[in-house]
This record gives structure tokens, C-alpha cells and sequence, in this order.
């Protein structure tokens, strides 16, 4: 009974994978007699069977970058990032997107030995760095043991050179692990999507605005108040309060 | 005559008579007040005298609180002589004006005479309401009064803020009077209004109607105001100095009148202007005072166009209204596009409705890198006066297409005779959509801080120390060198006494197993073959590999008594004996043994 559940599922699954790869088969040749809208259709589709990737985000962010819409387009974009941060496709095509915007916002940019370990951070993903840690542990015990069992002076001292090494890279790693996690914990990125929209002092409609952002801003969302506010920061550092309606998070919770 | 003559005659008879008497009555002083009229109109003038009949000091006028005194005081002095009679009187005359309607008492004035003090009789004076002083039809004050008027014209008085009004200055006269030249004396300024004069070309004179009756007039000036304030709003006066011809009395030669130049000063009076506030009600947030009646586009050059070259977007505001008093609306552009300070030009013309023509903002976009830039759509908000609203222009949407990146500097190889044509990349290209893919769920498991992982993290650390103490319960067991021999004596034992084992209990099965296992491992410690096998040869051997005496004998004994026990009978007691006898040997000689 429990093996013909499994093969049920393994082939609905494998039903569910094909019509996928369809659909985007379909929305790539919408896309190319130049139906954007429906294209976006076909691509959301896709998305709404829980599966992704980069690729996707893609070309439903090129759809959108067709039909003129800032704000989306980027925000696929910076989707497809997300997953595939080093595609030179997906980096030049945001370019493009990013001339539509209105804000010029200076980056402050980091400097020192935090940008140092940040650029070893996140190099890799958390659960990367997790099985290399996990794998240097597991060699570091077999040189070592092999230290213990070893008659030749040569070789006990290779084996526990390169023993106390692999114990130090596996510790490392496993700070970087925590590190990066922490870091894609503080990483909330939104995208301000209606056209103009006021950053407030103070999260009432009361207080004076502190600046404006438009639409397709990236921003850090750093708390949220009462579900009808965020607090935000915009890439020169200053902070304010923005209606939560008029932005998206990149990553869903 | 005659009889007066002789009255006289008479008079001074008794005067010198009663000589002493009459002079008396002759130096009698006397000192009155006398007034022109005691009843008078508020507009009239009152003359009063003060009359003495003998010079004296001190004169002390009553306080005159209810009056003006227009003139005075002045003396006159007449002495006269008749017949030889000097009479004396010295007056001193006011001229005074009534303050007020009613009932006053003119005071007592006092003067000192011979060193005596003298006052006069207070006076009744009844101030009525005023009566009409018959005018002079030939005073040219009067003419000019009645013949030429200023006014100032005004639009509109209760205009909106912002709002345009045109005041307008006319100067009326009548037929029967010319004005040959008007100067100005005062020029009015408008505070708190925009102005500009529409210039007049020349003096035209046309014919009107001025209070149901016929004139001549002149326009003087002609001012557009725009409020710039609200409220009560004053409009300054204007203030003209002319020369009037004005007809007299007298007649020429010929019978024509008589004209007199006159000059005076003529005002318009001062306007007073009521300004309303634009309702607040709907305002737009980007309201920026606009009104009037007006059109608002956005408009591009060329909407595509290769990267460097420039464009430009022109803000435009056309209409009527007052067009040079708000501030165009900003274009918001694309941070990436390089645009300059925009240049801003109006066209306006004013005349008596107000301000009406163009206002406009361009600005110069030099796109630097190819893509599509949208010019966001931008509103204009005004106040509409003819439907007192608010209204809202919003441009339409422009999309600029920068169809190619800056073209790179083109190196040409003039090598050969052909020249070489290289491949020109004009930078970057806007990818196209990808084809391939592979779908993964959006919801991935995560290895780092699982169970698994630590469980893969830390276990790892176990396999130390029980690597460690195995490994040290073998030393200590290798470091055991009679033990280890030992064990391995028995474990030898064991292993050729198994067979003998399984079958003890039965004699000749048993004792042949037994003998088989102490042949074989003769076999195989001292390399010897089954047909060698006899008594001297196996001690021999033994004891060559250094076996003791009593051990060697042991295992031949036990070699025999296999043999015997084909023969006679062994009992089960017997059979235990021999199996551990031999485990024993087996494992003695195995130690003894090199």
C-alpha cells in the first residue's frame, strides 16, 4: 500500500514538473511575438505551483521591463538574484531597469575589515559553509586518529599539522555559517511600488515627510509597526516610516 | 436844520450852564459788544466787535469755545470831530465760525480804562442747521466743480486673489468749459497688486455720458491689476493738476465770452478693493496659484534617439491668466539621464482682460546609456473663474527609447589593400529571455542547525577517544607477554582440539580426533609429515626447538595412550583427563617452542 503512495506521488510529481517546463516553454514563445502581458500570466502560473528558479524570475522581470513597468521588473530581477547572484544576464538587465528609475541614492560604502569578512560571508550559502564545516570535522578526526596510530615521526607530524588545520577551518566555517545566517536575517530588501510615495518621521499621516522615494527603490526594511507602517532604510542610511502597502518585500516569510 | 441848529445852540448853552455836569455825561465810557446777526446757519460766519468810546489796555477777549475764529482780532480807531465834539471809538472785530448746531453765550471781554475795569454784557448766539449760501455761477471754482470729472474705473471690486482687474481713468468734461493741458501730480502706486499700464497711443476724444448728461471725455491710463493679497485693498488716487478755460462775465468786442485760465487740482478718490481667497474647499496639493483659463502638455523633441545625443522636453502652460505669477510644475526624470537647469520662456501679452499667451520650461536630456526612459506624467492644477474650480491637467506619459549605446572608437587596420572591416559591439545589449530552467520548490529544507547537522558536527569528536581506548586495551594486552602467549597456547589448543571436543564422550571417535589434532599440529610447528611420525624423531625434534623434558614427555604419553585406547577401555573420566591433558601440552609447547 505505503510503495503505491510513493510511486503515485513520485509521478504526479513528475507530471507536475512536466507542465512546468511547458508553461514556461509557453510564456518564452508569448514573450517572443511580443505578448508580455500574457507571458506574465503564463510565468506567474508557474509560481503559483511553489516552485522557482532564476531563470523565471528572469524572464518575468524581462516581460515587465517590456511593458515598461519599473517597479516588478525590478523586483524580478532582484528575485532572480537571489538565487543566482553572480548572472552577468540577470546584473545587465537590471541595469537597464535601474536607468527607469527616478532616485539617485549615493551607496555609503562599506568599509575596512567588515567589508573584508562580509565578501567572505557571502561567498556561500549558510547550509554551504555548513557541510564544509561538517566535512572538515570529519577529516580533521580521521588525521587525527591517524596521528595517534602513526609510528613514523614524518608522518604523526604532517598528520597533525594538517589535522589542527582542517579543526581551525571547520571552526571558521562554522562562524561563518552563523555569520551569514545572521546577515540574510538582517537582509530584508523591498521595493517601493507605487509611484511616489512619502517617507515619514514618525509612523502616523501626521508627521512631516523626511524624503520621497519612487517606484522600483530598493530599500532594507528594518521593523514594521502595527502592520501599517515599516520602517525603512534607503542605501545613503537615512531611515523613515512608509506605508507597508507601498512596498514589496523580496522575500517572502 | 435851523431848528436842529438851535437845539444845539441850546444844548451847549446848558452845557455850559451845567457845565460841570455835562462834561460828565460827555466822559462817560462806554464799552459793548455788538454781532452781526444773533441767529446764524452752522455754515455762516459771525462778525463780532468789541466798542469802546475811550482808549484803554489790557483787552481781554472772552473765550470764544463753541467757534472758530476765522479772523481777527483787528483794531480800527476813528476819532471824529463834529462841530467841535471829539468822538472817540476803537474797536476790535473777530470773525468767527460756528463749531456746532445749538444754543451758545459769547463771554464777557474785559478792558481797562483810567485804571478802572470795564467788562461788556454776555451775548445769546443761536447756531442753526446750515442754509444754502446761493452759489456764484460765474466763480470758476464753481465751473470747474460742475464741469470736469475724474473717475477711476474699476472692473471688478470684489475679484478673487490672483484674479485680473483693470482699472480704468477717465477724465470727463463738459462742453462748455476746455481744458487746454493736465500735468500729474500724483501717480498712484498699487501696493499689493501686480500692475502693468497698457500704454495709451496719443489722446482720443470721445463722447459720453457722465450722470445722464452729455461729455467729452478722455482715457488717461489704463492699469491691469493682478491681487496679490486678500482683503480690503486700497487703490491710491489719482491726483491731476489742469488748466481750465473758464467763460467769465465779460464779453469781447466782437460779443464772445470772455475766457479766463484757471488752474486746478482734481483727484479721482481712492477705490477701495474687496480681494476673496481662493476656496480652500478641493484645493489640489499641487496648486501653485494658477488662475485663470489655461492648457498644460509636455512635450518631447524626438522620443528616439541614440545614446549622447540630446533632446529636448518642453513643460508648457498656454492661456490667459496670470501666467508670469506661478511656477511651472518639475519634470521628475530618471536619475539616470543627465538633464540640465531647464531655460524658461513666456511669451505673455497683457492687455485689458489680463495676461494671455505662453509660459513654458525646456529642459536639455542627454541620455548617456541606451534603454528605455520614462518621462513620468506630471499634473498642473489651476482655479478655473468661470467655474470658481479647481482643475487638474495631467500630461500623458512619455516613453524615451535610446536605441544605441555609445559607439566605441573605431580602429581601422589599413594594412592590406582591402581595408578591414572590424565588428563594431555597440555596448552593452539588453538580454533577451533565457530557455532553460530548472524548477525547484520555493520551500527548501535547510541543513545548517538541523539535528542532522550537529549530530554530523559533533559525532565525529566521539570516534577519539574510543579510537584512544581501544587502542590502549590492545597495548596493555601486547604488553602482557605470558598472557599473550598463553591466550594464543589455548587458542591454538582450541582450535585443533575442536574436532576432539565435539566427539568427547565417544571413545574411539574422540581418541582418533585427538590423535589427529596432535599429529597436525606436529604438522605444523615442526614441518614434519605424517609418515615421520615416531617416538625418538618427535623428541628429537622437540627438543631441538628447545621444548621441555617434562612437556615432551607429556605429549608423547598422550600420543600413546591414543594408541592404547583402540585396544582397551577408557573411561569417560579418563577421556576429560586426556582432552585437557592435551590443551595443556598443546599450549606448553607452544610457549616452550622457538
Amino acid at each position: 500500500m505505503k510503495k503505491i503512495v510513493y510511486i503515485l506521488t513520485f509521478l504526479f510529481a513528475s507530471v507536475t514538473l512536466a507542465q512546468n517546463d511547458e508553461t514556461f516553454n509557453k510564456g518564452n514563445a508569448l514573450y517572443n511575438e511580443g505578448k508580455f502581458q500574457e507571458a506574465i500570466t503564463a510565468y506567474e502560473s508557474i509560481l503559483s505551483n511553489n516552485v522557482h528558479s532564476a531563470e523565471l524570475y528572469y524572464n518575468l522581470a524581462n516581460s515587465y521591463y517590456k511593458l515598461n513597468r519599473i517597479a516588478p521588473s525590478i523586483f524580478y530581477y532582484e528575485k532572480a538574484l537571489q538565487i543566482s547572484p553572480n548572472d552577468s544576464d540577470v546584473i545587465n538587465n537590471l541595469a537597464f531597469a535601474q536607468n527607469m528609475t527616478i532616485d539617485a541614492i549615493d551607496n555609503v560604502p562599506e568599509v575596512g575589515v567588515s567589508k573584508f569578512i562580509k565578501g567572505i560571508v557571502n561567498t556561500f550559502h549558510f547550509d554551504t559553509w555548513a557541510i564544509i564545516s561538517v566535512s572538515c570535522i570529519m577529516l580533521f578526526v580521521v588525521l587525527f586518529l591517524a596521528y595517534y596510530f602513526a609510528y613514523s615521526t614524518v608522518k604523526k607530524r604532517l598528520s597533525f599539522i594538517s589535522s589542527f588545520a582542517l579543526l581551525l577551518i571547520a571552526m571558521a566555517t562554522l562562524f561563518f555559517a552563523f555569520q551569514k545566517q545572521a546577515l540574510d536575517k538582517k537582509d530584508n530588501p523591498a521595493i517601493v511600488f507605487s509611484q511616489e510615495s512619502d517617507v515619514k518621521a514618525e509612523p502616523n499621516l501626521r508627521s512631516e515627510s523626511a524624503f520621497q522615494v519612487h517606484e522600483g527603490t530598493k530599500v532594507q526594511v528594518l521593523e514594521s509597526y502595527n502592520g501599517t507602517w515599516t520602517k525603512v532604510q534607503i542605501a545613503n542610511g537615512k531611515t523613515g516610516w512608509i506605508a507597508t502597502e507601498d512596498i514589496k518585500l523580496l522575500k517572502d516569510i | 436844520m435851523k431848528f436842529q441848529k438851535h437845539i444845539l445852540i441850546v444844548v451847549f448853552a446848558l452845557s455850559t450852564a451845567f457845565g460841570f455836569t455835562q462834561n460828565d455825561s460827555s466822559n462817560e465810557v462806554k464799552f459793548e459788544t455788538k454781532v452781526s446777526k444773533k441767529k446764524l446757519g452752522v455754515n455762516e460766519r459771525l462778525r463780532i466787535d468789541f466798542e469802546m468810546n475811550k482808549d484803554g489796555d489790557n483787552f481781554n477777549p472772552p473765550g470764544f469755545d463753541n467757534f472758530m475764529v476765522v479772523g481777527g482780532p483787528s483794531q480800527s480807531i476813528s476819532n471824529q470831530w463834529i462841530n467841535g465834539v471829539r468822538s472817540f471809538s476803537k474797536t476790535y472785530s473777530y470773525f468767527l465760525a460756528p463749531k456746532e448746531r445749538g444754543n451758545f453765550k459769547i463771554g464777557q471781554a474785559t478792558i481797562e480804562i483810567d485804571g478802572e475795569v470795564y467788562k461788556t454784557l454776555p451775548v445769546d448766539i443761536t447756531v442753526t442747521a446750515a442754509v444754502e449760501i446761493p452759489k456764484d455761477p460765474n466763480d470758476p471754482d464753481y465751473i470747474v466743480q460742475q464741469n470736469i470729472h475724474l473717475v477711476a474705473e474699476v472692473s471688478k471690486t470684489n475679484p478673487y486673489i490672483n484674479e485680473a482687474i483693470t482699472v480704468v481713468y477717465k477724465l470727463y468734461v463738459s462742453d462748455n468749459t476746455g481744458v487746454s493741458n493736465w500735468r500729474e501730480l500724483d501717480v498712484p502706486r498699487y501696493n499689493d497688486f501686480w500692475s502693468q499700464n497698457i500704454d495709451m497711443k496719443g489722446v482720443k476724444i470721445e463722447n459720453g455720458t457722465y450722470n445722464g448728461e452729455d461729455y467729452r471725455f478722455v482715457v488717461l491710463r489704463k492699469t491691469v491689476l493682478y491681487p496679490q493679497k486678500t482683503g480690503k485693498l486700497e487703490i491710491e488716487p489719482l491726483t491731476l493738476d489742469i488748466t481750465v478755460d473758464v467763460p467769465t462775465n465779460r464779453r469781447d468786442i466782437f460779443g464772445g465770452r470772455l475766457m479766463q485760465s484757471v488752474h486746478r487740482t482734481v483727484s479721482a478718490g481712492s477705490r477701495t478693493i474687496n480681494v476673496k481667497s481662493l476656496p480652500e474647499n478641493g484645493r489640489p496639493i499641487d496648486f501653485t496659484g494658477a488662475v485663470g483659463d489655461f492648457n498644460f502638455k509636455v512635450t518631447t523633441s524626438k522620443q528616439t534617439l541614440k545614446a549622447t545625443e540630446a533632446l529636448e522636453a518642453n513643460v508648457e502652460v498656454s492661456g490667459n491668466g496670470n501666467l508670469k505669477l506661478f511656477k511651472l510644475p518639475k519634470l521628475s526624470l530618471p536619475s539616470a539621464l543627465e538633464v540640465y537647469e531647464p531655460e524658461h520662456k513666456e511669451s505673455v501679452s497683457v492687455n485689458l482682460n489680463g495676461m494671455s499667451g505662453v509660459s513654458s520650461d525646456s529642459y536639455t536630456i542627454v541620455p548617456s546609456y541606451q534603454g528605455k526612459y520614462p518621462i513620468p506624467s506630471i499634473s498642473f492644477s489651476y482655479f478655473d473663474l468661470k467655474t470658481e474650480r479647481y482643475k487638474t491637467i495631467t500630461s500623458n506619459e512619455i516613453v524615451i527609447n535610446v536605441d544605441e549605446g555609445p559607439i566605441n572608437t573605431t580602429n581601422t587596420v589599413v594594412n592590406s589593400s582591402t581595408p578591414k572591416q572590424q565588428i563594431i559591439t555597440s555596448g552593452d545589449q539588453f538580454a533577451s529571455f533565457k530557455t532553460k530552467t530548472n524548477f525547484v520548490s520555493i520551500k527548501q529544507p535547510t541543513f545548517f542547525k538541523t539535528n542532522l547537522f550537529w549530530t554530523l558536527f559533533l559525532a565525529p569528536f566521539l570516534a577519539i577517544p574510543i579510537a584512544i581506548i581501544v587502542r590502549q586495551k590492545q597495548e596493555t594486552r601486547q604488553g602482557d607477554v605470558e598472557g599473550n602467549r598463553i591466550r594464543r597456547g589455548n587458542k591454538l589448543a582450541r582450535k585443533y582440539l575442536k574436532e576432539a571436543k565435539k566427539t568427547l564422550g565417544n571413545k574411539e571417535q574422540f581418541y582418533n580426533a585427538l590423535e589427529r589434532a596432535l599429529h597436525n599440529y606436529l604438522k605444523a610447528k615442526l614441518n614434519i609429515e605424517t609418515s615421520e611420525f615416531s617416538k625418538e624423531k618427535i623428541q628429537e625434534l622437540l627438543q631441538n626447538k628447545s621444548a621441555e623434558q617434562n612437556s615432551t614427555s607429556q605429549f608423547l604419553e598422550l600420543l600413546k595412550n591414543c594408541e592404547m585406547a583402540r585396544y582397551s577401555p577408557f573411561s569417560n573420566v579418563e577421556m576429560n583427563q586426556d582432552y585437557d591433558k592435551a590443551a595443556n601440552v598443546i599450549s606448553l609447547i607452544d610457549r616452550q617452542i622457538k
